[in-house]
C-alpha cells in the first residue's frame, strides 16, 4: 500500500483479484434477478452472468423492430479519467493509438481526439463521454475493460499534471432502449429531450432519469445506453418494465441486442 | 417552480435536475472578528432582483458552477463554470 | 327519447346505442353522446346538488366550464357530465343530495337557512362551544363539497402516467384559431403540439354545425406533422412548462414558445333564479342542438347583451326551438329594430319573436325547473312575464386568460364592453383568435389571426422561410382590415332583480350578489380579500363564469370601476383535475445493496434507511447481538457513503475539510473524523483511509452520502484545488464482520496475514477474499473485532455467501440495523442526526479531541470552533442508564425541578449484555458528570436515570483491539 502516485485500485475492479481457478467468482448485475423472473436465459461471458436471450430470440428482435427492447448492460465496463481539461486531449490521443495496435479495427490511429461537451465519440472500441472539460467516462466491451484501463493509466502517468484513472464498472448499471418506442418511454420517466432535433446520433445527456441521477447516449438512430446508479437497479428495471409494457416494449437479451444492424453501436455495445 | 437552467457541461435541464447552493459570499481569508464570523454564516442578501448564486448539477455532471438569476421573475441570464463568467460580467466577489 | 331531426353537423351515430345507469337506471344514449347530452335528452333536467344550499342543477354552459353537471363515474367524483362521453355500462351517480337527488334533506339550507349562511358562516354560528366544534365540522363536511372520494382505492387501479413532451410550439386551444396557428408553424417545420378540451379538435366551428370544416383543418394540422391532443386540458404555465391532462396521461408540454388560442367564454347573468334548471348559455344550448341533436328545451326566452345571443337563438329557432321573447339590453337598437332590423335579428323577428330592446331577465322561476321568465327595462319599469320551460342567457364574452395571465401577461379593462382582454404579452408567448380579440370573433378575422400568430411563433423558433416576412405582413394587414364597424354590445349591470330572490354570482360555492354585499360591507372590500372570504372564483370553474361577475359586483359595492377593483391573480389548475392525475406514477428511487436478494431469502425485516431499503433485523435482534458479543456476526453496511480522494492535494484538501489532520495519515491506515460546517457544527462523521500517496478512501454515514459528495466538490470547485473526487458509494458493497472470531473466519478466506499484530486496529489492507478483491478496513462501530471489507458490488452475493458459510461452523450469523444500534450504543458511539442536530458542535458531543486547533490551515469550522472551545456549552451529550426496566422514547424530555424541560432523549435500547436500559441523551451542563441524576418525563411518566460518561461495554476497548 506504498505506491506513490494514483495507482490501480483493484478493490473496484471486476474480477481484481485475478484468476483464481475455481474461486474465480461470477460477477453479477443488479437487474439480475429481475431478469430472471422475466424468463432470461444467462450464460458466462468474460466473468459476467449475462441475460442472452429469453427463449425467444425471433420475438425479442421482433418488438426492437416494431416497439422496443430494454436490455440489461451493466455488464460494460466503464472508467473515469479526471485530469486537467487542457491534458484530456493528449491522454486520450495517447490511449487511443495504444490501443489501435491491438485493435484490428484500427479505431483510432492518428486522429486528434476532439472531444465535445454533450457528445460521446467512438474511438478504440469504446465510448468516450465528456462529462465535464476534465472529466471523461469511457465505455467498453466488458472483454476490453482490462487492457484499456491500463491503457489509459500508462497515458494518464505521463500528463504534466495531476491525472487519475478509477475503473467504475460496478457504479453505474445500464440498460439499452431500442426501437421506434424508446423515446416515448424514456418520456414516461425523465425530462431529457431526447427528439432527434436535440438529441443528435451520440448525443450525450446526463440527467435526471426516474428521479435520480443518470445519464443517456443515443448511440444509433433509435438506440439509446442509459446509465444509473448500481443500487437502483431493480427499481430502474420496475420503472422501465411499468413504462415499455404498456407502449408495447419487452425485455431483450444480449444477442438480440447484438444482432441489431448496423452503426457504430455494434462494437461498443455488443459484449463480444 | 419549474424553470429550466443550462448546465455548462451538459446543457438546458429541468432546474429539479440541480441541487441550490444559495448566493455567492466569499469566506473570510483571515480570520474574522465574532460579527464577521457571524454575518458569514448566517446572514444572505436575498435581494429581490438579480443575483450571482451556486448551482449544482446534481443529477447529471456533478459540477458545481455559477447561475445569475433574477429571483422575482426566475430569468436565469447566464450560467458559467467558476472562472469562465462571461465577459462583462462583474468578479464574483464585486456582487457583495 | 327525443332528438331533433339529423343535421350534417352532428357528432352522434344514431344506429349505435349504448346503456349506463345514472343513479341507478338506466339511460339510453347514442355513440357520441356525452353524459350530460345523454341525460338532457332522456328528459332529466336536475343533475346535481349545488355546494352550500343543495339547489337543484342541470346543464348550462355544454362546455366543461361551469360546476352544474358534476357527477361521480364509477366511484370517482368531480366529473363534468356535458363533456364526459358516454361509455356501455358506466355507473353515474349524482354528487352533494342525500337521501337522494330528487329529495335532499339539505335543501332546508336554502329554503330557511338564508340568514344564517352568509359568507363565513361557520367560523361565526359554530364558534361555542369549542368542545363540540369536532361534533359541527362532522356535520359541515357532510353538509358541503362537491363529492366523496372512496376511502380505500386498490394501488393503481387508475393507472396515470406522466407524459414527458418537448416541442418548439405548444398550441392551447383547437378552434379555427389554434388550429391555422399550428398548420401554420408546422409548416415551415416547427415541432408542434396542440391541445384541446374536445373530444375532437374544432372548437366553435363544431357548436356551429361546421365539422366537416374542423374536420379538413385538423387533417391539415396532421399532415403537416402537428402531434393534436384531444380531451386534454391545460393546466398552468409554470415558468414555461405546461401541464396538460388527458384522461389517464399528465403530458409535462416544454414548448419553446406556447401560442394560446383559447377563445372566449360566455358569461352568464346575475339574476334571481339564475341557476335553475332550465337556465342556460346560449351558445351551451346551441352547442347541444347542433352537436348531438338535443332539443333543450321547447319554448325558450333570450336575454342577451350582443348580437352573439341572437345568432344561437337564432339557431336554436332554425332546430324547431320556439323563442318566444328576446330581452336584448341594447338601448340603441330600440329606435330603428322594426324599421331596420338587425341582420342578426331578422331570423327570430320572422320566427314570431317579440323582441324587447333595452331590456334584461330579472327572475326565472319555477320550482324543479324554469317554467316562465321575468323582462324588465334597464333601470326599471314595467315587467314583462313569459311562460317558458328555456332560459338562454348571453353576458357577453369574456377571454379565456389565465393561462397567458398565469404566463405574466397583463390584462386591459376595456370600458366598451365591460370586459378585461390580453394586453401586453410576455417573451415567447403569442394569443390568437378570439382571445386576441381578432375581429369580434368573426370566421375570416379567427383564421387570419391564427396563421399570423402561427408564422410569428415561428419565425420567432427560427423556422422562417425566404417568404415568411411578406406573409406576416400581409396577414397582419388582413387582420386589419376585417376589423369592421364594431357591433354593438351592452355591459350589462352587476345584478338585476334582486328582490325577486337569490342572484348567484358563483354557482361552485354558491355565492349570492347579496354575500358580495355583504362582505363588503365588513371590510373585505378589495377583491382578493372578498376572493378568500366568499370563496367566489375559487370552485371548480376557476372564475370561468364568476371573475368578471364578481368584479362588477364589487366595483358597485365600492363606487369603483371595475378597472380599479381589478382581477385576481390568475393561478393554476385552470381546470379541476384529479389529485391521481398530478400524483402521476410512483417513483420511489429505492437503493437496495447488492446482497439485497439474500436479506429477502433470510426474511430479514426490511426498513427504509434513507433512500436505501436495509434489513432491521433477521427475527431475533436479542440473539444477533448476543451473536456479536459471543462468535460474531455478518451485517451489510453496503449504504456507507464512500468517496475517493485523489491527487497530490488529496491530503491537503482533507485537512481543510476536517477539523482533524490527515495529510500526515500513514498509508494503509484509518482514522474516524468528523465534518462540521464553518459554523462549526457537527454534518457527518465517517473514516478516512489513505490508500497510496495520493489517494484517500473516505466513508461517510449511509443517509449523508450525498451531502458529503456535494460538499466536497463544492470546496473543490470554490478554491480550485486540484484534487479529483469521484463517489463510489454505489460502486463497492461492504460488510462487517464483527466479534471475537471474526478473525478466525477472515482468515479461512483470504491469504493476507490476519494475526494480531500484521493487521493492527485502524489497518487498512487490499487483499483477495473468496476470491474478490476488496479493501479492508479494521474499525469496529459495534465494539468488537471488527472488520469492514469493500469489494465490487457485482461480486456481493458471492462475498455474503462465502463469509456465511465460512461463518457458520463458529456460529457466525447475519445481524441487521437494530441489533446494530444497541451495540453501538453500549459503545456510546453517537449517530449524526440521531444524537446530533444542527446546532451540535464536538465540545457539546463530547468530542473535543477531534479539533486541532494546532494545525496551520483555516479548516473548515476551525473560527467558530475557536469561539467554542472557549465558550461553556449549555448542553452536553451524555450516556445514562436508568433506574427502571422501561426504555423511554427516544425524543423524551429531560427534566430539572421534575418539571422544567432541560434537554432530551436521543437514543435508548434494552442491553442484555448489561441488564439494563441505556442511552444517550442532550442534558444541562451541570449535570454532565458520571452520576449526575436525571429526570426523564416520557408520556407522562417520569422516570430516574444517572449520567454515565465512559463506554458502557469495555470502556477501554481491548475488545476491539484483541
Amino acid at each position: 500500500m506504498s505506491a506513490p502516485g494514483t495507482g490501480h485500485l483493484e478493490f473496484l475492479a471486476v474480477n481484481g483479484a485475478g484468476a483464481d481457478g475455481d474461486r474465480t467468482p461470477l460477477a453479477r448485475s443488479p437487474m439480475e434477478a429481475q431478469a430472471r423472473a422475466a424468463g432470461a436465459r444467462f450464460a458466462v461471458r468474460e466473468g459476467w452472468n449475462v441475460a442472452v436471450d429469453y427463449g425467444e430470440a425471433a420475438a425479442e428482435r421482433e418488438a426492437i423492430a416494431a416497439a422496443a427492447g430494454w436490455s440489461d448492460c451493466s455488464h460494460l465496463g466503464k472508467l473515469e479519467l479526471q485530469c486537467a481539461s487542457e491534458e484530456v486531449a493528449a491522454i486520450l490521443a495517447r490511449t487511443w493509438a495504444g490501443a489501435a495496435g491491438e485493435h484490428d479495427q484500427g479505431a483510432a490511429s492518428e486522429r486528434v481526439p476532439a472531444l465535445t461537451l454533450a457528445f460521446a465519440t467512438r474511438a478504440a472500441g469504446a465510448w468516450w463521454c465528456p462529462l465535464t472539460p476534465g472529466r471523461v467516462l469511457a465505455i467498453c466491451p466488458s472483454a476490453r475493460t482490462a487492457a484499456l484501463r491500463e491503457r489509459l493509466h500508462a497515458a494518464a502517468a505521463q500528463a504534466q499534471r495531476p491525472a487519475s484513472v478509477t475503473e467504475v464498472t460496478t457504479l453505474y448499471a445500464a440498460l439499452t432502449l431500442a426501437g421506434p418506442a424508446a423515446r416515448e418511454i424514456f418520456a414516461r420517466f425523465c425530462a431529457l429531450d431526447l427528439r432527434a432535433s436535440s438529441t443528435p446520433l451520440y448525443g450525450l445527456r446526463p440527467g435526471s432519469v426516474a428521479r435520480t441521477p443518470g445519464l443517456v447516449l443515443r448511440e444509433g438512430e433509435e438506440r439509446f445506453l442509459m446509465l444509473f446508479g448500481w443500487a437502483l437497479g431493480e427499481y430502474m428495471w420496475t420503472v422501465v418494465e411499468d413504462a415499455g409494457r404498456h407502449l408495447g416494449a419487452r425485455a431483450v437479451g444480449a444477442d438480440a441486442l447484438a444482432s441489431l444492424q448496423g452503426g457504430a453501436e455494434e462494437e461498443v455495445g455488443a459484449n463480444a | 417552480m419549474s424553470f429550466v437552467l443550462t448546465c455548462p457541461n451538459c446543457g438546458p435541464r429541468e432546474v429539479t435536475d440541480f441541487g441550490f447552493g444559495g448566493e455567492l459570499s466569499s469566506r473570510p481569508r483571515t480570520r474574522p472578528s465574532l460579527r464577521e464570523l457571524g454575518a458569514y454564516n448566517y446572514f444572505r442578501r436575498n435581494v429581490a432582483g438579480v443575483q450571482r448564486e451556486w448551482w449544482y448539477h446534481r443529477s447529471g455532471c456533478r459540477a458545481w458552477f455559477y447561475a445569475e438569476r433574477d429571483t422575482r421573475t426566475n430569468d436565469v441570464l447566464w450560467t458559467a463554470l467558476p472562472g469562465q463568467e462571461p465577459d462583462g460580467a462583474a468578479p464574483a466577489g464585486a456582487a457583495t | 327519447m327525443s332528438r331533433l331531426p339529423p343535421t350534417p353537423g352532428e357528432r352522434i351515430d344514431r344506429s349505435r346505442t349504448i346503456s349506463f345507469t345514472f343513479d341507478g337506471a338506466t339511460v339510453t344514449a347514442l355513440e357520441g353522446d356525452t353524459i350530460g347530452s345523454a341525460l338532457h335528452a332522456s328528459g332529466r333536467r336536475t343533475l346535481s346538488r349545488s355546494f352550500k344550499y343543495h339547489r337543484r342543477r342541470g346543464l348550462f354552459c355544454c362546455a366543461g366550464q361551469c360546476p352544474n353537471c358534476l357527477v361521480a363515474v364509477d366511484g370517482a367524483p368531480g366529473v363534468r357530465a356535458c363533456v364526459e362521453p358516454v361509455r356501455e355500462g358506466m355507473a353515474v351517480e349524482h354528487l352533494n343530495a342525500w337521501p337522494s337527488l330528487g329529495f335532499d334533506v339539505m335543501r332546508a339550507t336554502d329554503l330557511f337557512g338564508g340568514p344564517f349562511t352568509p359568507p363565513g358562516f361557520y367560523y361565526k354560528t359554530f364558534i361555542r362551544p369549542r368542545r363540540l366544534w369536532p361534533l359541527y365540522e362532522k356535520v359541515l363536511r357532510h353538509a358541503a363539497g362537491l363529492g366523496v372520494l372512496p376511502s380505500s382505492q386498490d394501488e393503481r387501479q387508475w393507472r396515470t402516467e406522466y407524459r414527458r413532451r418537448h416541442a418548439d410550439l405548444l398550441v392551447v386551444g383547437g378552434g379555427a384559431a389554434g388550429l391555422h396557428a399550428a398548420i401554420a408553424a408546422a409548416g415551415l417545420g416547427a415541432d408542434v403540439v396542440l391541445v384541446d378540451e374536445g373530444p375532437e379538435p374544432g372548437g366553435r366551428l363544431l357548436a356551429e354545425g361546421a365539422l366537416e370544416q374542423a374536420r379538413s383543418l385538423a387533417a391539415q394540422a396532421r399532415a403537416a406533422g402537428v402531434e393534436i391532443l384531444s380531451r386534454a386540458s391545460a393546466l398552468g404555465h409554470y415558468d414555461g412548462m405546461v401541464p396538460v391532462w388527458q384522461q389517464d396521461t399528465l403530458h409535462q408540454v416544454r414548448a419553446r414558445r406556447q401560442l394560446f388560442a383559447t377563445g372566449t367564454i360566455e358569461q352568464p347573468l346575475v339574476f334571481a333564479g339564475n341557476d335553475l334548471p332550465g337556465v342556460m348559455l346560449a351558445d351551451g344550448a346551441r352547442r347541444l342542438a347542433a352537436v348531438y341533436a338535443v332539443a333543450p328545451g321547447k319554448r325558450a326566452v333570450l336575454a342577451t347583451t350582443s348580437d352573439r345571443g341572437l345568432a344561437a337563438a337564432a339557431s336554436l329557432a332554425a332546430a324547431g326551438v320556439q323563442i318566444v321573447a328576446v330581452a336584448d339590453l341594447r338601448e340603441r337598437l330600440s329606435h330603428d329594430l322594426r324599421e331596420q332590423p338587425s341582420a342578426a335579428a331578422e331570423p327570430l323577428l320572422s320566427a314570431g319573436a317579440e323582441i324587447l330592446s333595452g331590456h334584461t331577465i330579472v327572475a326565472a322561476s319555477g320550482r324543479r325547473a324554469v317554467s316562465g321568465a321575468v323582462l324588465a327595462p334597464l333601470g326599471g319599469g314595467p315587467e314583462r312575464r313569459f311562460a317558458c320551460d328555456l332560459v338562454l342567457v348571453s353576458g357577453g364574452q369574456a377571454p379565456a386568460s389565465s393561462l397567458p395571465l398565469q404566463s405574466g401577461a397583463r390584462a386591459e379593462y376595456s370600458e366598451r364592453d365591460g370586459n378585461f382582454s390580453l394586453g401586453t404579452l410576455p417573451d415567447g408567448v403569442h394569443a390568437a383568435g378570439e382571445l386576441s380579440g381578432a375581429g369580434d370573433g368573426s370566421g375570416e378575422a379567427i383564421a387570419l389571426s391564427g396563421t399570423l400568430e402561427g408564422l410569428r411563433a415561428a419565425q420567432a423558433l427560427g423556422f422562417a422561410d425566404a417568404q415568411t416576412a411578406s406573409l406576416i405582413e400581409e396577414h397582419a394587414r388582413a387582420l386589419e382590415q376585417s376589423r369592421s364597424a364594431e357591433p354593438p354590445v351592452a355591459v350589462p349591470p352587476a345584478v338585476s332583480g334582486a328582490a325577486h330572490g337569490k342572484c348567484f354570482a358563483c354557482l361552485c360555492e354558491d355565492v349570492t350578489s347579496k354575500d358580495i354585499k355583504l362582505s363588503t360591507a365588513e371590510g373585505y372590500d378589495s377583491i382578493e380579500l372578498a376572493k378568500r372570504y366568499t370563496t367566489v372564483t375559487m370552485g371548480p370553474c376557476q372564475g370561468r363564469m364568476c371573475q368578471l361577475a364578481s368584479v362588477r359586483l364589487m366595483a358597485g359595492e365600492t363606487a369603483q370601476s371595475p378597472e380599479s377593483v381589478g382581477l385576481t391573480t390568475a393561478r393554476p389548475p385552470w381546470t379541476a383535475v384529479p389529485m391521481g392525475a398530478l400524483a402521476g406514477r410512483p417513483f420511489e428511487p429505492a437503493k437496495r445493496s447488492p446482497i439485497h436478494s439474500r436479506h429477502r431469502a433470510l426474511g430479514a425485516a426490511v426498513m427504509w434507511a434513507g433512500d436505501w431499503r436495509r434489513p432491521y433485523h433477521y427475527g431475533d435482534p436479542d440473539a444477533e447481538v448476543r451473536s456479536v458479543h459471543e462468535a460474531g456476526g455478518l451485517i451489510d453496511v453496503s449504504s456507507l457513503g464512500k468517496l475517493l480522494v485523489r491527487g497530490p492535494a488529496a491530503g491537503a484538501f482533507l485537512d481543510l475539510m476536517y477539523p482533524n489532520r490527515f495529510s500526515d495519515l500513514a498509508s494503509g491506515r484509518v482514522r474516524y473524523g468528523v465534518l462540521v460546517s464553518d459554523a462549526g457544527r457537527i454534518t457527518d462523521d465517517g473514516t478516512v483511509c489513505r490508500l497510496d500517496e495520493e489517494s484517500f478512501y473516505v466513508t461517510t454515514t449511509s443517509s449523508g452520502a450525498g451531502a458529503v459528495e456535494q460538499w466536497f466538490s463544492w470546496w473543490l470547485a470554490d478554491w480550485r484545488m486540484d484534487a479529483h473526487l469521484t463517489d463510489v458509494t454505489q460502486a463497492l458493497g461492504a460488510v462487517n464482520l464483527a466479534g471475537p472470531r471474526a478473525r478466525e473466519v477472515l482468515a479461512s478466506l483470504t491469504d493476507l496475514d490476519c494475526g494480531p499484530d500484521a493487521f493492527k486496529y485502524l489497518d487498512a489492507r487490499r487483499a483477495a477474499v473468496a476470491g474478490v478483491a476488496c479493501l479492508i478496513l479494521r474499525i469496529g462501530f459495534v465494539g468488537e473485532l471488527g472488520y469492514e471489507i469493500h469489494f465490487p458490488a457485482a461480486h456481493g452475493e458471492h462475498l455474503w455467501d462465502a463469509l456465511i458459510e465460512a461463518g457458520a461452523q463458529v456460529g457466525i450469523r447475519p445481524f441487521g440495523l437494530e441489533p446494530q444500534r444497541v451495540l453501538r450504543l453500549q459503545k456510546m458511539h453517537l449517530i449524526v442526526g440521531q444524537d446530533t442536530d444542527s446546532e451540535s458542535d464536538p465540545y457539546a458531543a463530547a468530542m473535543p479531541w477531534i479539533v486541532k486547533l494546532d494545525k496551520d490551515e483555516s479548516f473548515i469550522g476551525r473560527w467558530a470552533l475557536e469561539h467554542l472551545r472557549e465558550r461553556e456549552p449549555q448542553a452536553r451529550l451524555v450516556g445514562f442508564e436508568m433506574a427502571g426496566a422501561r426504555v423511554p422514547t427516544e425524543g423524551a424530555v429531560v427534566v430539572l425541578d421534575g418539571r422544567t424541560p432541560a434537554g432530551q432523549v436521543t437514543s435508548a435500547r434494552y442491553s442484555h449484555k448489561l441488564g439494563k436500559v441505556i442511552g444517550l441523551a442532550w442534558v444541562p451542563a451541570e449535570c454532565a458528570h458520571d452520576g449526575a441524576a436525571l429526570t426523564v418525563s416520557d408520556a407522562g411518566a417520569t422516570m430516574a436515570a444517572t449520567v454515565v460518561t465512559q463506554p458502557f461495554y469495555d470502556p477501554a476497548g481491548a475488545a476491539l483491539r484483541s
